[in-house]
């Protein structure tokens, strides 16, 4: 077989299994996201026990690898009677293990901002809730978005580990085909330069974000 | 055979223990390997990268950028796998070291590059005037400077490839992850396993990212 068959044998699985790697990025980034923040405001609580268990969560699930999780939460949760499909399986670990470090982002953003602006805030009669929704996190938000970009293309790269607990993605048909064909150079040569080609304009538009929320500054 | 799962792993724990701190062992000898390999890599391309000529620069930043671009365990299975087809069959440890010494060696041209940049230009062209050339420029005034600013970045970088290498786990190279694959497969105790496997990964990074960011303290109150 020369390249245009192969390719042309290829190419439409590998695409199919891209949109994969892409919808399985979306879905982690948004839990990761929503459940970051509610760390980080846990962490930043006043109350000493919320705040100590969001300082554990972060640190614990900081300090393993992403693939241990994976593992704890596919094969793991089996014998408590849970089993996962592989996609949700790796949704929620990408997305448990991305809240921990989103969350010492968010925290970042937050402290970022000048103590005084709370302070003015409420003296002028604002609630604790209203002082953070309205004074902090619109400003926190200049801080925090190019590091959240950079975690997107992370988060992009890692979804491939899902496919260590047979998640369908990009990487896992990657390796289907290669037990199929046996050319493992050729189809992982090619599975890298898709990423590349996903990774690459993210990485792009993140960097004139920076620009440009720099230069805003 | 006890029926309980926890009860069963608790008298097979002495053996998972050994079997683990084995695997947890090379776990250390890929990320001492690689970290080594990576420091080299970024050395060299970071100096490449702040040449005064367009060709080693441009060389040094496609290298970043495809490198950082590609997932490392695509990396991996380019250089287990692909390189096996091509006739260089290499070790699953050796493998490793080198698909992550490439990969941290593009994530560490830009922390040293960003070191080399902190250094003032006027600091440089001094040296210059002195009658060095680049290269003693380089080594004798900005990287003994660099250091500082660069330690941090590389501490966190350790601590990161240490997690990275339960990934070497798919090339079967005998490492903690792997250790703990191949005793679930004989124990069926999933659960238990990978709690113990993720609680021995804690033993070791927990005390490094401690040690990490006290040396960040100790070197930002030094330059107060």
């Amino acid at each position: 077989m020369g390249w245009p068959a192969l390719l042309a044998a290829w190419m439409p699985e590998l695409l199919a299994a891209a949109r994969g790697t892409i919808e399985m990025t979306a879905l982690a980034f948004v839990l990761a996201a929503t459940l970051g923040l509610a760390l980080a405001l846990a962490r930043l609580s006043r109350i000493g026990l919320l705040s100590r268990s969001a300082f554990v969560y972060i640190e614990v699930v900081r300090g393993m690898p992403a693939v241990t999780l994976l593992f704890l939460i596919y094969f793991g949760l089996t014998s408590f009677g849970i089993a996962l499909y592989a996609f949700a399986a790796a949704v929620i670990g990408l997305g448990l293990n991305g809240a921990a470090y989103l969350a010492e982002v968010y925290r970042a953003g937050i402290e970022a901002i000048h103590p005084g602006q709370r302070e003015a805030a409420q003296m002028i009669g604002m609630r604790h809730g209203q002082v953070l929704r309205e004074v902090v996190l619109p400003q926190a938000l200049a801080v925090v978005l190019p590091p959240m970009g950079n975690y997107v293309i992370a988060l992009l790269k890692d979804t491939s580990i899902a496919s260590l607990i047979s998640a369908p993605e990009l990487m896992l048909r990657a390796r289907d085909l290669t037990s199929e064909y046996f050319m493992p150079m050729q189809l992982y040569l090619l599975v890298g330069a898709m990423y590349l080609g996903m990774a690459y304009p993210l990485a792009r538009a993140v960097r004139f974000m920076e620009l440009r929320l720099a230069r805003g500054r | 055979m006890s029926p309980d799962p926890w009860v069963r792993a608790y008298d097979l724990l002495p053996v998972m223990l050994s079997v683990l701190l084995t695997g947890a062992l090379v776990t250390l000898q890929v990320t001492a390997g690689a970290f080594v390999l990576a420091i080299g890599i970024g050395l060299v391309f970071a100096v490449l990268r702040t040449m005064p000529a367009r060709l080693p620069r441009l060389i040094a930043a496609t290298y970043v950028q495809v490198f950082r671009g590609v997932p490392v365990l695509t990396q991996l299975f380019v250089i287990y796998f692909g390189l096996a087809e091509l006739g260089l069959r290499l070790d699953p440890l050796t493998a490793a070291i080198i698909g992550f010494g490439i990969n941290g060696g593009a994530y560490l041209t830009e922390v040293f590059r960003a070191g080399i940049e902190s250094i003032h230009q006027g600091q440089i062209e001094a040296a210059y005037m002195l009658g060095m050339t680049r290269m003693m420029g380089l080594r004798i005034i900005v990287l003994p400077q660099a250091v500082r600013v660069v330690l941090p970045p590389l501490g966190n970088f350790a601590v990161g490839l240490l997690k990275d290498t339960a990934l070497a786990s798919a090339v079967a190279a005998p490492e903690l992850t792997f250790r703990g694959r191949t005793l679930v497969d004989q124990t069926y105790l999933s659960t238990q396993v990978y709690l113990l496997v993720a609680a021995i990964y804690l033993a070791m990074s927990l005390p490094l990212a401690h040690f990490v960011r006290r040396l960040e303290l100790r070197l930002g109150r030094g330059r107060a």
